[in-house]
């Protein structure tokens, strides 16, 4: 090759490399490491998940995501910066329900639900009641019973106020017709540690909490809408006669200036990896319920939720 | 022996490499304020996915705990803490560097640090699934109980005026209120702006109320930032090594106590530090030593907080429980290698996790070595750059640091604008200290007692609740002891009619910004500044008690004592102030020194409002150089100021580097770059 060619050739591969540049190709994208911000410390459901997501991101699109935490205010602070970030795709951060819809709901959350642009919700946990395995409550009956003859005296530690696992809680005590005391506690490592150690008679937990303790908790039902795979044994709270189904969904979701090719690559992405046997293996060992709500159908999805939890937020007071 | 073999397993090169490579970035990390272990393991997890389980954990641990022993570094060489858990190590190292044993002060941390990092590797390796119980025994009432008993330090902190000790106190509590309440959910004392919503991070609080008063003060005056002796002793290993043979009893109890608490999840290293420190003062026949450059006071708290990394991940592996959110991250990596944590890993994984727990302690023990070389190359690089360099480049280290937190300006603002009241505060005798106290330990305390109250007001026990536990009431008697002790030693050196320790003590007071003596407080003269600020305090207590009117039962009861608490001690120190009794704190230097720093603070305040408009790295630079010129006291040759120039654009540069591109921060752009 002379001269002359191998500075034209370079020529062509520099124009071209540089025309996607400023006309993002949704099909090659992504071309270089994305970051993932997620609204929390590390350690809790959404950071696993997220983490679980990372370590296949590179063999589905070819590049890594680095993953960040911006922890503060339950998520809302880092929300509420969503759409201050560049719209090119390459910084996507994790996206929760309910507490996207009962932030807004209670005040001035700094953003507002339909602010946020979510584009897939790749898996739930069901909230679930956990005992410790020596507890004399060997059946959900037992403790109604129980709850039924102390009222109040039936403590359960969860993860927030105004959280899913509280309104989770607050459905159960009008379902079970009883009055039990529910105790926020700053996540759900905390909470679950409290019930570990017998500080409070039950918590309202999510079922992952299940997998992390193995045998030490015993879960007595779960809020899904059928029994899990991975829990074979444990009754859902439909089974037993209470219409309670609840938990929280974690997504991903990009800044709103994000054009839509590219909304529609990052939900195709995370549909993607939500089908790799690997990863649906581990989230559901790990408890996880996985969901494939993607770009297209969120808004019925969003619509559907808003109406479910403005409900239940009228029993926790908020928004009133 | 099996544990023999696992112990080999981690003696491979490659191991070996990663866990020096890890350390000695770690301990970088760790120096600069702001930038934490969290952030550095967070970026290279990805890269442990291709390593095997134990090798890519061992670096983790490494940097893990070489960032916990770095925070020494700044809280010595400049007081502030380079993470929260060496809070504590700036009440004596700072003073012991001040003057001019700063090299020993760091060699003992090194000692401490080493010696509390394989206390807590060994409990880890050896007591993991008993000692994982104490983290279930303690329940909220003991979490409560245990934030009480770090405040009880301010008590010792603020010996000769304790009003004015308990009054930073209900500020730093008051300032932890701030944002979401996680009991409760309400949204508190925000004053209406969402980016407040989030709360006043710790660590930019910190970094403010520690660092920007010394960047001020060193403006002031001509005299070097640390006293060099003519002879430096370099390391004098020798010397810290005999005081550390003589502190050994000090060394092991701190070390258990940093074990300990670090196997509560939520604790951590900045509680464990404050508690054994407490401990050390208390049980130290030279209490009255201790904040004026005590070398048991660095040994202590530096001991607590490295043990806190082998503790931390005692309920991090056997329950699943994450101490820290490092440890979190690390527990993330374990579950991504398919690794299933609980009480069954110790045998189902016992590979992986021996050799990790042995990759931990070498890499505790390699921190000897590398430790011993940065520190000298740090306390070096303080004491030999010019004032005209130190005070930009502290300047723009505090600005990266408290930005790195969340990638977040307002941090920034947050971190200056709380740094030049707690100057203020200062030159009125409301130390910084105490403040810190309020805010590090507030929500342990909050949560505590909010939910030892739900659950004892369910179950009808709520005194029970409270003072019934066998472990709250050894916490108990702990901080009773610890607030009854001085008074009790001062009886006995009165009768022995020597000099009682209140005296001594009290010229502690200055502390941290004049070392220097400034003689008994004179009590004849009225301490109007502080009144002002007594009665300002009024007025925030008072908005505060107003902020909790339309809060729910839960979010509202700890606001409205601490207000109430607040305008109380106010009132009291009011009175004493009238009538004369108050303690004044020493008079404010002559007006000519003050010009420097009011054109520093300028310079500085239009610095972190200009970041967003201007974009991070050119503000930076501009400001950089301002403040160079503003802190020289000399004129110099041009040729002076030229290398300068080129050396402040390669540090800006640096930083800017290593936070966009190393940790991957996104950086603000605004007008410029």
């Amino acid at each position: 090759m002379t001269l002359r060619k191998t500075i034209l050739v370079s020529a062509a591969i520099a124009l071209s490399a540089a025309i996607p540049a400023f006309a993002q190709d949704a099909a090659s994208f992504p071309t270089k490491a994305m970051t993932y911000i997620i609204p929390f410390d590390a350690g809790g459901e959404s950071d696993i998940s997220a983490r679980f997501q990372q370590a296949e991101w590179n063999e589905h699109t070819g590049q890594d995501v680095i993953i960040q935490y911006q922890p503060g205010a339950g998520g809302a602070q880092a929300w509420s910066q969503l759409n201050d970030i560049a719209g090119d795709g390459y910084t996507i951060m994790g996206i929760n329900l309910p507490h996207t819809i009962l932030q807004p709901l209670e005040g001035d959350a700094g953003y507002k639900t339909e602010d946020l642009t979510p584009v897939h919700y790749f898996h739930y946990t069901p909230n679930a009641i956990f005992v410790t395995a020596d507890s004399e409550f060997e059946t959900l009956q037992q403790l109604i019973d129980y709850a039924k003859a102390n009222p109040g005296m039936v403590t359960f530690a969860g993860s927030g106020s105004k959280s899913a696992n509280n309104l989770g809680q607050l459905e159960f005590d009008s379902a079970a017709g009883v009055t039990t005391t529910y105790v926020p506690f700053s996540g759900t490592g905390p909470s679950v540690t409290a019930v570990l150690g017998k500080q409070t008679t039950a918590g309202f937990n999510y079922a992952t909490s299940a997998m992390a303790q193995g045998d030490a908790l015993r879960m007595l039902a779960v809020a899904s809408d059928e029994r899990m795979p991975a829990f074979p044994d444990v009754p859902t709270f439909k089974e037993l006669g209470f219409d309670i189904v609840g938990g929280a969904y974690r997504g991903v979701a990009v800044p709103a200036s994000t054009p839509e090719d590219l909304r529609q690559r990052i939900s195709d992405i995370v549909a993607e990896i939500n089908a790799d046997p690997d990863f649906v293996k581990k989230m559901e060992d790990g408890g996880f319920v996985l969901t494939d709500i993607t770009y297209d159908k969120m808004p019925d999805f969003v619509a559907q939720m808003t109406a479910e939890y403005s409900e239940g937020a009228k029993a926790l007071g908020i928004g009133q | 022996m099996e544990l023999l073999s696992y112990f080999l397993h981690a003696l491979t090169p490659m191991n070996l490499l990663l866990a020096l490579v890890g350390v000695v970035l770690g301990t970088v990390i760790g120096a600069l304020p702001g930038l934490s272990a969290t952030m550095a393991v967070a970026v290279l997890v990805p890269f442990t996915f291709a390593m095997e389980p134990a090798s890519g954990l061992i670096a983790l641990g490494a940097i893990y705990t070489g960032a916990i022993y770095g925070g020494a570094f700044a809280a010595i060489l400049v007081n502030t803490p380079g993470t929260p858990s060496s809070i504590a190590t700036t009440f004596d190292g700072y003073p012991m560097a001040r003057r001019g044993d700063g090299g020993l002060a760091v060699t003992l941390a090194t000692f401490a640090s080493v010696s509390g990092g394989i206390v807590g590797a060994l409990a880890l390796l050896f007591l993991a699934p008993p000692l994982a119980k104490v983290a279930l025994a303690f329940g909220p009432p003991e979490y409560f109980w245990l934030a009480i008993f770090g405040l009880t330090l301010i008590a010792a902190l603020s010996v000769g005026n304790t009003l004015k000790g308990l009054i930073g106190a209900c500020i730093g509590l008051l300032l932890s209120m701030v944002g979401v309440a996680v009991v409760g959910g309400d949204v508190r004392l925000t004053g209406g702006l969402p980016s407040f919503l989030g709360g006043i991070d710790v660590v930019s609080a910190l970094i403010g109320l520690y660092c920007i008063p010394v960047i001020l003060d060193l403006v002031a005056t001509k005299a070097a930032h640390l006293k060099v002796e003519a002879d430096d002793k370099g390391y004098r290993l020798a010397e810290a090594a005999a005081i550390a043979w003589k502190s050994k009893f000090n060394v092991v109890r701190s070390s258990v106590i940093g074990t300990v608490v670090g196997i509560l999840p939520g604790a951590g290293g900045s509680i464990a530090g404050l508690v054994s420190y407490t401990e050390a003062r208390r049980a130290s026949p030279r209490s009255a030593n201790f904040g004026k450059g005590e070398p048991d006071g660095v040994i202590a708290t530096e001991a607590a907080n490295n043990a806190t990394v082998g503790g931390g991940f005692i309920p991090t592996l056997v329950l699943g429980i994450p101490g820290t959110p490092p440890d979190a991250i690390i527990l993330g990596a374990l579950l991504v290698q398919g690794i299933k944590i609980g009480p069954q890993l110790f045998n189902a994984e016992a590979d992986t996790v021996y050799t990790f727990i042995y990759g931990l302690l070498i890499a505790t023990v390699l921190m000897l070595p590398a430790g011993l070389l940065i520190g000298r190359y740090a306390y070096r690089s303080i004491i030999s750059f010019p004032k005209s360099l130190l005070v930009p480049t502290i300047a723009f280290l505090t600005v990266v640091g408290s930005f790195a937190i969340h990638s977040n300006v307002h941090d920034v603002q947050v971190m200056f604008v709380l740094g030049v009241i707690g100057w203020i505060l200062n030159r009125y005798g409301f130390q910084p200290s105490p403040i810190v106290l309020g805010l590090v330990l507030g929500q342990i305390a909050e949560q505590g007692f909010v939910q030892s109250w739900l659950i004892g007001s369910s179950t009808g026990n709520l005194a029970g609740m409270y003072f019934g536990r066998p472990i709250s009431i050894a916490i108990i008697a702990a901080a009773a002891l610890t607030l009854c002790y001085p008074f009790y030693a001062e009886w006995r050196a009165r009768r022995r009619n020597s000099e009682p320790l209140t005296e001594i003590a009290t010229e502690a007071e200055a502390h941290p910004t004049a070392p220097a003596a400034t003689g008994a407080p004179q009590a004849s003269t009225r301490d109007t500044g502080a009144m002002i600020c007594a009665a300002i305090f009024v007025v925030i207590g008072a908005i505060a008690l107003m902020d909790t009117a339309d809060m729910s039962a839960m979010g509202a009861v700890f606001p409205r004592a601490i207000s109430i608490l607040l305008i109380g001690f106010s009132l009291v120190m009011i009175g004493l102030a009238l009538t004369g009794r108050g303690v004044r704190a020493p008079a404010p230097e002559p007006a000519e020194a003050s010009r420097k720093r009011i054109a520093l603070g300028v310079a500085f305040a239009a610095w972190v409002f200009a970041i967003p408009v201007l974009g991070f790295g050119a503000s930076s630079l501009i400001a950089f150089l301002v403040i160079m010129f503003i802190a020289e006291h000399e004129p110099q040759p041009n040729a002076v100021w030229l290398r300068r120039i080129v050396i402040a654009i390669a540090i800006v540069a640096l930083f800017w580097l290593l936070m966009a591109k190393g940790l991957l921060l996104r950086m603000p752009d605004g007008l410029l770059f």
